[in-house]
Protein backbone atom coordinates (compact mmCIF):
# COMPACT_ATOMS: atom_id res chain seq x y z
CA UNK A 1 0.00 0.00 0.00
CA UNK A 2 1.21 3.20 -0.80
CA UNK A 3 2.00 6.04 2.35
CA UNK A 4 1.20 9.40 -0.18
CA UNK A 5 -2.62 8.72 -0.57
CA UNK A 6 -4.70 11.73 -1.33
CA UNK A 7 -6.85 13.75 0.62
CA UNK A 8 -10.10 12.76 -0.96
CA UNK A 9 -9.46 8.86 0.04
CA UNK A 10 -12.83 7.03 0.44
CA UNK A 11 -12.98 5.04 3.43
CA UNK A 12 -15.23 2.18 2.48
CA UNK A 13 -17.30 -0.23 4.67
CA UNK A 14 -14.84 -3.01 5.04
CA UNK A 15 -12.09 -4.44 3.63
CA UNK A 16 -10.43 -7.96 2.91
CA UNK A 17 -8.15 -9.33 5.45
CA UNK A 18 -8.10 -13.16 4.14
CA UNK A 19 -8.49 -13.70 0.53
CA UNK A 20 -10.63 -17.01 -0.68
CA UNK A 21 -7.37 -18.78 -0.61
CA UNK A 22 -6.58 -18.31 2.28
CA UNK A 23 -10.03 -18.85 3.85
CA UNK A 24 -9.74 -22.46 2.22
CA UNK A 25 -6.80 -22.94 3.65
CA UNK A 26 -8.22 -22.11 6.87
CA UNK A 27 -10.94 -24.52 6.66
CA UNK A 28 -8.81 -27.81 5.44
CA UNK A 29 -6.46 -27.09 8.58
CA UNK A 30 -9.22 -26.81 11.24
CA UNK A 31 -11.33 -29.61 9.50
CA UNK A 32 -8.23 -31.43 9.75
CA UNK A 33 -7.33 -30.51 12.92
CA UNK A 34 -10.70 -31.71 14.66
CA UNK A 35 -10.15 -35.61 12.65
CA UNK A 36 -6.98 -35.42 14.24
CA UNK A 37 -7.54 -34.58 17.53
CA UNK A 38 -10.83 -36.79 18.19
CA UNK A 39 -8.74 -39.77 16.48
CA UNK A 40 -5.35 -39.17 18.21
CA UNK A 41 -7.21 -38.80 21.31
CA UNK A 42 -8.62 -42.27 21.11
CA UNK A 43 -4.77 -43.57 20.79
CA UNK A 44 -3.65 -41.27 23.52
CA UNK A 45 -5.78 -42.38 26.37
CA UNK A 46 -5.95 -46.10 24.89
CA UNK A 47 -6.04 -47.06 28.38
CA UNK A 48 -8.95 -44.54 29.88
CA UNK A 49 -10.57 -46.23 32.38
CA UNK A 50 -13.87 -48.32 31.95
CA UNK A 51 -12.65 -48.93 28.19
CA UNK A 52 -13.96 -45.28 27.21
CA UNK A 53 -11.55 -44.84 24.35
CA UNK A 54 -12.36 -47.95 23.02
CA UNK A 55 -16.00 -46.94 22.76
CA UNK A 56 -14.82 -43.54 21.49
CA UNK A 57 -12.90 -45.56 18.66
CA UNK A 58 -15.37 -47.06 17.51
CA UNK A 59 -17.79 -44.25 16.97
CA UNK A 60 -14.74 -43.70 14.65
CA UNK A 61 -15.19 -47.30 12.96
CA UNK A 62 -12.80 -49.12 14.69
CA UNK A 63 -9.02 -48.75 15.86
CA UNK A 64 -8.32 -49.69 11.53
CA UNK A 65 -10.75 -46.71 10.43
CA UNK A 66 -9.55 -44.39 13.06
CA UNK A 67 -6.06 -44.80 12.28
CA UNK A 68 -6.98 -44.54 8.36
CA UNK A 69 -8.62 -41.07 9.22
CA UNK A 70 -5.83 -39.99 10.79
CA UNK A 71 -3.12 -41.05 8.42
CA UNK A 72 -5.32 -39.38 5.64
CA UNK A 73 -6.01 -35.88 7.83
CA UNK A 74 -2.37 -35.81 8.73
CA UNK A 75 -0.79 -36.19 5.12
CA UNK A 76 -3.89 -33.50 3.74
CA UNK A 77 -3.16 -31.43 6.72
CA UNK A 78 0.61 -31.64 5.63
CA UNK A 79 -0.33 -30.54 1.59
CA UNK A 80 -2.21 -27.70 3.38
CA UNK A 81 0.85 -26.44 5.01
CA UNK A 82 3.07 -27.02 2.20
CA UNK A 83 0.63 -25.21 0.06
CA UNK A 84 0.38 -22.61 2.39
CA UNK A 85 4.19 -21.68 2.27
CA UNK A 86 4.11 -22.06 -1.20
CA UNK A 87 1.41 -19.53 -1.95
CA UNK A 88 3.10 -17.17 0.50
CA UNK A 89 6.43 -17.44 -1.17
CA UNK A 90 3.81 -16.96 -4.57
CA UNK A 91 2.98 -13.75 -2.90
CA UNK A 92 5.92 -12.52 -1.90
CA UNK A 93 7.60 -13.57 -5.12
CA UNK A 94 4.96 -11.09 -7.16
CA UNK A 95 5.35 -8.25 -4.86
CA UNK A 96 1.23 -9.36 -3.84
CA UNK A 97 2.43 -9.27 -0.68
CA UNK A 98 5.22 -7.64 1.13
CA UNK A 99 6.85 -7.08 4.36
CA UNK A 100 5.67 -4.59 6.03
CA UNK A 101 6.38 -3.80 10.17
CA UNK A 102 2.23 -2.27 10.71
CA UNK A 103 0.85 -5.16 8.92
CA UNK A 104 3.53 -8.36 8.76
CA UNK A 105 2.63 -11.14 11.12
CA UNK A 106 6.00 -11.65 12.42
CA UNK A 107 7.09 -11.55 16.34
CA UNK A 108 8.80 -8.20 16.56
CA UNK A 109 9.88 -6.59 19.65
CA UNK A 110 6.70 -4.93 20.30
CA UNK A 111 4.52 -7.76 20.87
CA UNK A 112 6.32 -8.11 23.78
CA UNK A 113 5.51 -4.58 25.13
CA UNK A 114 1.65 -5.38 23.80
CA UNK A 115 2.04 -8.35 26.14
CA UNK A 116 2.88 -6.19 29.05
CA UNK A 117 1.19 -3.61 28.26
CA UNK A 118 -2.20 -5.66 27.89
CA UNK A 119 -1.13 -7.56 31.34
CA UNK A 120 -1.08 -3.98 32.97
CA UNK A 121 -4.73 -3.50 31.06
CA UNK A 122 -5.96 -6.42 32.52
CA UNK A 123 -5.17 -5.79 36.04
CA UNK A 124 -5.83 -1.93 35.86
CA UNK A 125 -2.19 -0.75 36.36
CA UNK A 126 -3.29 0.87 32.89
CA UNK A 127 -5.63 2.63 31.19
CA UNK A 128 -4.87 2.19 28.26
CA UNK A 129 -4.84 -0.80 25.85
CA UNK A 130 -2.40 -1.90 23.94
CA UNK A 131 -2.67 -0.67 19.89
CA UNK A 132 -2.36 -3.08 17.49
CA UNK A 133 -1.13 -3.36 13.59
CA UNK A 134 -2.42 -6.16 11.55
CA UNK A 135 -2.23 -8.96 13.85
CA UNK A 136 -2.62 -8.35 17.57
CA UNK A 137 0.46 -10.69 19.65
CA UNK A 138 -2.22 -12.90 20.21
CA UNK A 139 -3.52 -13.51 16.27
CA UNK A 140 0.53 -14.02 15.76
CA UNK A 141 0.73 -16.46 18.65
CA UNK A 142 -2.24 -18.21 16.89
CA UNK A 143 -0.89 -18.29 13.63
CA UNK A 144 2.92 -19.24 14.70
CA UNK A 145 1.51 -22.38 17.00
CA UNK A 146 0.49 -23.76 13.94
CA UNK A 147 3.70 -23.57 12.29
CA UNK A 148 5.41 -25.05 15.55
CA UNK A 149 2.61 -27.59 15.63
CA UNK A 150 3.39 -28.40 12.03
CA UNK A 151 7.16 -28.78 12.32
CA UNK A 152 7.17 -30.94 15.56
CA UNK A 153 3.42 -32.85 15.59
CA UNK A 154 3.45 -32.68 11.65
CA UNK A 155 6.93 -34.02 10.87
CA UNK A 156 7.18 -36.60 13.98
CA UNK A 157 3.64 -37.76 12.55
CA UNK A 158 4.61 -38.50 9.03
CA UNK A 159 7.62 -40.63 10.19
CA UNK A 160 5.56 -42.15 12.32
CA UNK A 161 2.72 -42.85 9.37
CA UNK A 162 5.72 -43.87 7.20
CA UNK A 163 8.54 -45.69 9.17
CA UNK A 164 9.96 -47.79 6.48
CA UNK A 165 10.28 -44.74 3.92
CA UNK A 166 11.81 -42.51 7.25
CA UNK A 167 14.21 -45.16 8.41
CA UNK A 168 16.21 -44.63 5.21
CA UNK A 169 17.51 -41.01 6.24
CA UNK A 170 17.70 -41.28 9.77
CA UNK A 171 21.10 -41.88 10.87
CA UNK A 172 22.81 -45.23 12.61
CA UNK A 173 23.14 -43.81 16.09
CA UNK A 174 19.69 -42.17 16.44
CA UNK A 175 17.58 -44.98 15.11
CA UNK A 176 18.31 -46.24 19.06
CA UNK A 177 16.02 -43.26 20.29
CA UNK A 178 14.54 -40.88 17.72
CA UNK A 179 11.56 -43.61 17.12
CA UNK A 180 10.58 -43.05 21.12
CA UNK A 181 11.19 -39.27 20.71
CA UNK A 182 8.91 -38.62 17.80
CA UNK A 183 6.58 -40.55 19.85
CA UNK A 184 6.77 -38.43 22.62
CA UNK A 185 6.95 -35.58 20.73
CA UNK A 186 4.19 -36.49 18.77
CA UNK A 187 1.83 -37.57 21.80
CA UNK A 188 2.57 -34.29 23.77
CA UNK A 189 2.82 -31.46 21.48
CA UNK A 190 -0.61 -32.68 20.28
CA UNK A 191 -1.65 -32.35 23.56
CA UNK A 192 -0.40 -28.75 23.87
CA UNK A 193 -1.97 -27.50 20.12
CA UNK A 194 -5.33 -29.16 21.39
CA UNK A 195 -5.46 -27.66 24.70
CA UNK A 196 -3.78 -24.18 22.54
CA UNK A 197 -6.85 -24.39 19.93
CA UNK A 198 -9.46 -24.81 23.02
CA UNK A 199 -8.33 -22.29 25.40
CA UNK A 200 -6.68 -19.74 23.28
CA UNK A 201 -8.18 -19.96 19.89
CA UNK A 202 -11.24 -20.57 21.20
CA UNK A 203 -11.79 -17.83 23.89
CA UNK A 204 -10.11 -14.83 21.16
CA UNK A 205 -11.81 -16.55 18.13
CA UNK A 206 -15.55 -17.89 19.70
CA UNK A 207 -16.02 -17.36 23.11
CA UNK A 208 -15.11 -12.89 23.41
CA UNK A 209 -17.94 -11.19 24.26
CA UNK A 210 -17.20 -8.84 20.79
CA UNK A 211 -17.19 -12.02 18.60
CA UNK A 212 -19.47 -14.76 20.05
CA UNK A 213 -20.37 -16.71 18.76
CA UNK A 214 -17.57 -16.25 16.18
CA UNK A 215 -15.53 -14.34 14.14
CA UNK A 216 -17.23 -14.71 10.77
CA UNK A 217 -14.25 -13.48 8.89
CA UNK A 218 -13.54 -16.83 8.56
CA UNK A 219 -16.13 -17.15 5.67
CA UNK A 220 -16.86 -13.42 4.61
CA UNK A 221 -12.77 -12.50 4.62
CA UNK A 222 -14.25 -9.31 5.65
CA UNK A 223 -13.76 -7.00 8.20
CA UNK A 224 -15.79 -3.53 8.73
CA UNK A 225 -13.37 -0.55 9.17
CA UNK A 226 -15.38 0.37 12.15
CA UNK A 227 -13.88 -3.17 13.82
CA UNK A 228 -10.57 -2.78 12.03
CA UNK A 229 -10.11 0.92 13.94
CA UNK A 230 -11.06 -0.48 17.10
CA UNK A 231 -9.15 -3.94 17.04
CA UNK A 232 -6.33 -2.93 14.27
CA UNK A 233 -5.62 0.79 14.67
CA UNK A 234 -1.90 0.66 13.51
CA UNK A 235 -3.19 -0.98 10.22
CA UNK A 236 -5.83 1.76 9.68
CA UNK A 237 -3.78 4.48 10.61
CA UNK A 238 -1.79 3.18 7.88
CA UNK A 239 -4.18 2.25 4.96
CA UNK A 240 -6.68 5.40 5.52
CA UNK A 241 -3.88 8.18 7.03
CA UNK A 242 -6.05 11.04 5.92
CA UNK A 243 -9.26 9.69 7.85
CA UNK A 244 -7.20 8.62 10.89
CA UNK A 245 -5.80 12.01 10.85
CA UNK A 246 -9.21 13.74 10.55
CA UNK A 247 -10.50 11.41 13.02
CA UNK A 248 -7.86 12.32 15.50
CA UNK A 249 -8.81 15.98 14.76
CA UNK A 250 -12.26 15.84 16.03
CA UNK B 1 -43.12 -97.37 -3.19
CA UNK B 2 -39.86 -98.22 -5.13
CA UNK B 3 -36.75 -98.57 -2.95
CA UNK B 4 -35.53 -95.24 -5.48
CA UNK B 5 -38.56 -93.09 -4.46
CA UNK B 6 -38.12 -94.18 -0.55
CA UNK B 7 -34.66 -92.76 -0.61
CA UNK B 8 -35.57 -89.39 -2.20
CA UNK B 9 -37.69 -88.89 0.67
CA UNK B 10 -35.56 -90.23 3.15
CA UNK B 11 -32.56 -89.16 2.40
CA UNK B 12 -33.56 -85.41 3.05
CA UNK B 13 -35.19 -85.68 6.05
CA UNK B 14 -31.74 -87.85 7.52
CA UNK B 15 -29.94 -85.21 6.05
CA UNK B 16 -31.78 -82.86 8.22
CA UNK B 17 -32.23 -84.57 11.49
CA UNK B 18 -28.39 -84.49 11.46
CA UNK B 19 -28.14 -81.32 10.79
CA UNK B 20 -30.61 -80.27 13.58
CA UNK B 21 -28.88 -82.92 16.20
CA UNK B 22 -27.13 -81.44 19.32
CA UNK B 23 -23.68 -81.25 19.61
CA UNK B 24 -22.51 -84.94 20.48
CA UNK B 25 -23.24 -85.24 23.97
CA UNK B 26 -20.67 -86.58 26.84
CA UNK B 27 -19.65 -90.10 26.17
CA UNK B 28 -20.90 -92.62 28.86
CA UNK B 29 -17.60 -92.42 30.96
CA UNK B 30 -17.84 -88.99 31.29
CA UNK B 31 -21.34 -88.61 32.35
CA UNK B 32 -20.78 -91.25 34.53
CA UNK B 33 -17.73 -89.16 36.47
CA UNK B 34 -19.70 -85.38 36.01
CA UNK B 35 -22.83 -87.64 37.34
CA UNK B 36 -20.56 -86.67 40.87
CA UNK B 37 -18.17 -83.88 39.98
CA UNK B 38 -20.44 -81.42 38.54
CA UNK B 39 -22.32 -81.61 41.70
CA UNK B 40 -19.32 -81.33 44.12
CA UNK B 41 -17.94 -78.55 45.01
CA UNK B 42 -14.65 -76.88 46.95
CA UNK B 43 -11.40 -78.64 47.60
CA UNK B 44 -9.88 -81.27 49.44
CA UNK B 45 -6.02 -81.93 50.50
CA UNK B 46 -4.56 -85.48 48.89
CA UNK B 47 -2.07 -87.05 51.17
CA UNK B 48 1.08 -84.84 49.45
CA UNK B 49 -0.66 -81.93 50.43
CA UNK B 50 -1.95 -80.51 47.20
CA UNK B 51 -5.18 -78.91 46.55
CA UNK B 52 -7.69 -80.61 44.32
CA UNK B 53 -10.61 -78.96 43.00
CA UNK B 54 -13.41 -81.27 43.14
CA UNK B 55 -15.71 -79.69 40.85
CA UNK B 56 -16.37 -79.99 37.07
CA UNK B 57 -19.00 -77.63 35.23
CA UNK B 58 -20.58 -80.16 33.27
CA UNK B 59 -22.10 -77.20 30.70
CA UNK B 60 -18.86 -75.78 30.34
CA UNK B 61 -16.93 -78.74 29.74
CA UNK B 62 -19.13 -80.39 26.82
CA UNK B 63 -19.15 -76.87 24.90
CA UNK B 64 -15.28 -76.64 25.46
CA UNK B 65 -12.61 -77.85 22.76
CA UNK B 66 -11.92 -81.17 24.92
CA UNK B 67 -16.01 -81.24 25.98
CA UNK B 68 -15.74 -85.05 23.53
CA UNK B 69 -12.77 -86.98 25.37
CA UNK B 70 -13.53 -89.07 28.32
CA UNK B 71 -12.31 -88.41 31.34
CA UNK B 72 -9.91 -91.67 31.52
CA UNK B 73 -8.34 -90.12 28.09
CA UNK B 74 -6.09 -87.86 30.05
CA UNK B 75 -6.42 -89.09 33.79
CA UNK B 76 -5.40 -92.13 32.48
CA UNK B 77 -4.20 -93.44 36.05
CA UNK B 78 -4.84 -91.93 39.56
CA UNK B 79 -2.07 -92.02 42.28
CA UNK B 80 -3.59 -91.18 44.83
CA UNK B 81 -7.36 -90.77 44.90
CA UNK B 82 -10.75 -92.88 46.13
CA UNK B 83 -10.96 -93.88 42.18
CA UNK B 84 -8.52 -97.23 41.79
CA UNK B 85 -9.62 -98.63 38.81
CA UNK B 86 -6.50 -97.80 36.65
CA UNK B 87 -8.15 -98.16 33.29
CA UNK B 88 -5.29 -99.19 31.11
CA UNK B 89 -1.76 -99.08 30.89
CA UNK B 90 -0.05 -95.29 30.66
CA UNK B 91 1.85 -94.88 27.38
CA UNK B 92 5.48 -94.80 27.86
CA UNK B 93 5.94 -91.63 26.54
CA UNK B 94 3.16 -89.93 28.57
CA UNK B 95 4.50 -91.97 31.90
CA UNK B 96 8.34 -90.51 31.51
CA UNK B 97 7.33 -87.41 30.00
CA UNK B 98 5.18 -87.12 33.48
CA UNK B 99 8.11 -87.76 35.36
CA UNK B 100 9.86 -84.97 34.01
CA UNK B 101 7.28 -82.14 34.34
CA UNK B 102 6.74 -83.78 37.99
CA UNK B 103 7.64 -80.45 39.54
CA UNK B 104 4.69 -78.70 38.11
CA UNK B 105 1.86 -81.43 38.42
CA UNK B 106 1.72 -82.24 42.64
CA UNK B 107 -1.56 -83.83 41.92
CA UNK B 108 -2.04 -85.81 38.49
CA UNK B 109 1.40 -85.15 37.14
CA UNK B 110 0.13 -88.20 34.19
CA UNK B 111 -2.76 -86.04 33.14
CA UNK B 112 -0.08 -83.29 32.51
CA UNK B 113 1.76 -85.45 30.40
CA UNK B 114 -1.26 -86.75 28.52
CA UNK B 115 -1.70 -83.63 26.77
CA UNK B 116 1.13 -85.06 24.46
CA UNK B 117 -1.26 -87.37 23.35
CA UNK B 118 -2.90 -85.25 21.11
CA UNK B 119 -0.52 -82.22 20.77
CA UNK B 120 2.86 -84.46 20.27
CA UNK B 121 4.65 -81.68 18.02
CA UNK B 122 3.62 -78.65 20.26
CA UNK B 123 3.97 -80.02 22.86
CA UNK B 124 7.71 -81.00 21.90
CA UNK B 125 8.28 -77.36 21.17
CA UNK B 126 7.00 -76.83 24.73
CA UNK B 127 9.42 -78.73 26.61
CA UNK B 128 12.16 -77.14 23.99
CA UNK B 129 11.21 -73.42 25.13
CA UNK B 130 12.14 -71.77 27.73
CA UNK B 131 9.02 -72.27 29.66
CA UNK B 132 9.89 -75.86 28.99
CA UNK B 133 13.66 -76.32 29.79
CA UNK B 134 12.69 -74.26 32.88
CA UNK B 135 10.00 -77.10 34.12
CA UNK B 136 12.22 -79.78 32.80
CA UNK B 137 15.83 -78.88 33.88
CA UNK B 138 15.33 -77.06 36.55
CA UNK B 139 12.07 -78.58 37.96
CA UNK B 140 10.69 -74.88 39.26
CA UNK B 141 7.22 -75.36 40.57
CA UNK B 142 6.23 -71.84 39.30
CA UNK B 143 6.95 -72.01 35.66
CA UNK B 144 4.51 -72.05 32.90
CA UNK B 145 3.28 -75.20 31.20
CA UNK B 146 0.18 -75.91 29.17
CA UNK B 147 -2.27 -74.86 31.82
CA UNK B 148 -0.57 -71.67 32.97
CA UNK B 149 -1.37 -70.19 30.03
CA UNK B 150 -4.44 -71.88 28.41
CA UNK B 151 -6.26 -72.19 32.02
CA UNK B 152 -8.10 -75.21 33.20
CA UNK B 153 -7.93 -78.15 29.82
CA UNK B 154 -11.90 -78.72 31.21
CA UNK B 155 -13.00 -75.35 29.65
CA UNK B 156 -10.02 -74.96 26.73
CA UNK B 157 -11.84 -72.54 24.18
CA UNK B 158 -10.33 -71.78 21.09
CA UNK B 159 -7.78 -69.14 20.71
CA UNK B 160 -9.78 -67.36 18.48
CA UNK B 161 -12.88 -67.57 21.17
CA UNK B 162 -13.46 -63.52 22.77
CA UNK B 163 -12.73 -65.40 26.05
CA UNK B 164 -9.35 -67.39 25.61
CA UNK B 165 -6.89 -66.80 27.76
CA UNK B 166 -4.31 -66.29 24.95
CA UNK B 167 -6.46 -64.91 22.47
CA UNK B 168 -6.08 -61.73 21.60
CA UNK B 169 -8.20 -59.68 24.10
CA UNK B 170 -6.45 -61.61 27.08
CA UNK B 171 -3.06 -62.69 25.87
CA UNK B 172 -1.12 -59.77 27.34
CA UNK B 173 -2.61 -60.35 30.51
CA UNK B 174 -2.36 -63.79 30.57
CA UNK B 175 1.52 -63.32 29.79
CA UNK B 176 1.85 -60.46 32.57
CA UNK B 177 0.34 -62.61 35.06
CA UNK B 178 4.52 -64.05 35.27
CA UNK B 179 5.83 -61.03 33.45
CA UNK B 180 4.21 -58.58 35.42
CA UNK B 181 4.84 -60.55 38.65
CA UNK B 182 7.75 -58.46 40.21
CA UNK B 183 8.57 -61.80 42.31
CA UNK B 184 9.14 -63.84 39.04
CA UNK B 185 10.87 -61.14 37.46
CA UNK B 186 13.08 -61.24 40.00
CA UNK B 187 13.95 -64.30 40.27
CA UNK B 188 14.11 -65.16 36.68
CA UNK B 189 16.00 -62.44 35.77
CA UNK B 190 13.32 -60.91 33.51
CA UNK B 191 13.10 -57.90 31.71
CA UNK B 192 11.20 -55.84 34.13
CA UNK B 193 9.47 -53.07 32.18
CA UNK B 194 7.55 -55.73 29.97
CA UNK B 195 4.46 -54.88 30.35
CA UNK B 196 4.20 -50.79 30.71
CA UNK B 197 6.13 -50.67 27.78
CA UNK B 198 3.59 -52.90 25.55
CA UNK B 199 0.80 -51.31 26.81
CA UNK B 200 2.64 -47.56 26.20
CA UNK B 201 3.68 -48.72 22.58
CA UNK B 202 1.47 -48.06 19.96
CA UNK B 203 0.79 -51.90 19.68
CA UNK B 204 -0.47 -52.21 22.84
CA UNK B 205 -2.73 -49.44 22.31
CA UNK B 206 -3.69 -50.35 18.90
CA UNK B 207 -4.40 -54.10 20.45
CA UNK B 208 -6.29 -52.70 23.88
CA UNK B 209 -8.92 -50.34 20.95
CA UNK B 210 -9.51 -53.51 18.78
CA UNK B 211 -7.21 -52.85 15.80
CA UNK B 212 -7.27 -56.24 13.68
CA UNK B 213 -3.72 -56.03 13.15
CA UNK B 214 -2.22 -55.14 16.06
CA UNK B 215 0.21 -57.74 17.44
CA UNK B 216 -0.11 -59.09 20.75
CA UNK B 217 3.02 -61.05 22.76
CA UNK B 218 2.82 -63.95 20.80
CA UNK B 219 3.24 -62.56 17.11
CA UNK B 220 7.09 -61.58 17.92
CA UNK B 221 7.85 -63.54 20.75
CA UNK B 222 6.39 -67.22 19.52
CA UNK B 223 3.79 -68.95 21.39
CA UNK B 224 4.74 -72.62 22.05
CA UNK B 225 8.61 -72.21 20.88
CA UNK B 226 9.14 -69.61 23.32
CA UNK B 227 12.99 -68.25 23.57
CA UNK B 228 15.08 -65.99 26.38
CA UNK B 229 15.97 -62.78 24.15
CA UNK B 230 19.13 -63.80 24.17
CA UNK B 231 18.76 -67.60 22.45
CA UNK B 232 20.13 -66.80 19.00
CA UNK B 233 17.17 -68.69 18.11
CA UNK B 234 14.75 -66.42 19.44
CA UNK B 235 12.72 -63.73 16.81
CA UNK B 236 13.18 -60.89 18.67
CA UNK B 237 17.34 -61.98 18.78
CA UNK B 238 19.40 -59.96 16.51
CA UNK B 239 19.14 -59.78 13.15
CA UNK B 240 16.10 -62.07 13.64
CA UNK B 241 14.06 -58.88 14.20
CA UNK B 242 14.39 -58.00 10.90
CA UNK B 243 12.45 -60.76 9.76
CA UNK B 244 9.63 -60.80 12.58
CA UNK B 245 9.13 -57.45 12.13
CA UNK B 246 9.22 -57.70 8.11
CA UNK B 247 6.08 -59.84 8.88
CA UNK B 248 3.71 -57.16 9.18
CA UNK B 249 6.31 -54.01 8.36
CA UNK B 250 7.56 -54.80 4.72
CA UNK B 251 10.76 -53.85 4.58
CA UNK B 252 11.89 -53.69 7.79
CA UNK B 253 15.82 -52.18 8.35
CA UNK B 254 18.29 -52.04 11.20
CA UNK B 255 17.06 -48.53 11.85
CA UNK B 256 13.67 -49.20 11.93
CA UNK B 257 13.24 -52.13 14.20
CA UNK B 258 14.62 -50.25 17.60
CA UNK B 259 11.23 -48.46 17.17
CA UNK B 260 9.88 -51.19 19.56
CA UNK B 261 11.65 -52.42 22.73
CA UNK B 262 10.53 -53.00 26.00
CA UNK B 263 13.03 -50.69 27.31
CA UNK B 264 13.02 -47.92 29.09
CA UNK B 265 13.38 -45.11 27.49
CA UNK B 266 17.06 -43.69 27.22
CA UNK B 267 18.01 -40.36 28.01
CA UNK B 268 17.37 -38.39 25.16
CA UNK B 269 13.60 -39.27 24.64
CA UNK B 270 13.18 -39.01 28.77
CA UNK B 271 14.75 -35.02 28.87
CA UNK B 272 13.54 -34.69 26.14
CA UNK B 273 9.92 -35.21 27.05
CA UNK B 274 10.30 -33.50 30.39
CA UNK B 275 11.68 -30.59 28.11
CA UNK B 276 8.13 -30.75 26.16
CA UNK B 277 6.49 -31.12 29.57
CA UNK B 278 7.61 -27.66 30.75
CA UNK B 279 6.75 -26.01 27.81
CA UNK B 280 3.36 -27.53 27.59
CA UNK B 281 2.59 -26.66 31.18
CA UNK B 282 4.40 -22.87 30.58
CA UNK B 283 2.60 -22.19 27.44
CA UNK B 284 -0.67 -23.47 29.21
CA UNK B 285 -0.15 -21.05 31.56
CA UNK B 286 -0.06 -18.37 30.00
CA UNK B 287 -2.73 -18.53 27.71
CA UNK B 288 -5.01 -19.43 30.90
CA UNK B 289 -3.64 -16.79 33.08
CA UNK B 290 -4.17 -14.23 29.85
CA UNK B 291 -7.93 -15.35 28.73
CA UNK B 292 -9.15 -15.24 32.46
CA UNK B 293 -7.47 -12.07 33.15
CA UNK B 294 -8.89 -10.98 29.79
CA UNK B 295 -11.95 -12.08 30.59
CA UNK B 296 -12.55 -10.24 33.99
CA UNK B 297 -11.18 -7.21 32.41
CA UNK B 298 -13.88 -7.33 29.62
CA UNK B 299 -16.34 -8.00 32.20
CA UNK B 300 -14.92 -5.17 34.44
CA UNK B 301 -15.19 -2.67 31.56
CA UNK B 302 -18.88 -3.78 30.72
CA UNK B 303 -19.67 -2.86 34.11
CA UNK B 304 -17.62 0.41 35.26
CA UNK B 305 -15.53 1.86 32.72
CA UNK B 306 -19.19 2.00 30.06
CA UNK B 307 -18.87 5.70 29.56
CA UNK B 308 -15.13 5.68 29.19
CA UNK B 309 -15.97 3.72 26.12
CA UNK B 310 -18.34 5.70 24.60
CA UNK B 311 -16.04 8.56 24.99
Amino acid sequence: MNEATTATQEVPAEIERFDIIFRIQHVVMFTTFLLLSFTGWGIKYAHAPHGLSSIWIRVWGGADMAGLIHRIAGVAMLLDFIFHVIYLGYLFATKKMTINLKTTVIPLPKDIFDVVQNFMYFLGLSKKKPRFGKFSYAQKFDYWAVFWGMFIIGFSGFALAFPMLVSYIIPQIASEWIWQLLWLMHSDEALLAIVFILFWHFYNEHLKPEVFPMSWIWITGRISTEKLKHHHPIEYEHLFPEAAKKNKKH
Amino acid sequence: MSNNRLLVIVAPLLFLTLLLLPRPVLCQESANCLACHSAMKGRIKTASGALVELNVDAEKFNASMHGSLSCSDCHIRFSDNPHTTPSSGVPQTVLSLSTRISSKFKIDPVAGAACITCHEETYKKVLESVHGKNIVDKHQPDGALCLDCHGSPHYIKPAKDEDSPVGRKHQVETCGKCHGNEKIIEKYKLEENVMESFQESFHGRKLFLGHTKAPACSNCHNAHDIRSKNDPESPVFGKNKLVTCGKCHKGANEKFVPAITHKRPGPIPHYGEKLLIILTIGVFAFIVIHVLLEAFSDIRDAIFRKKEEEE
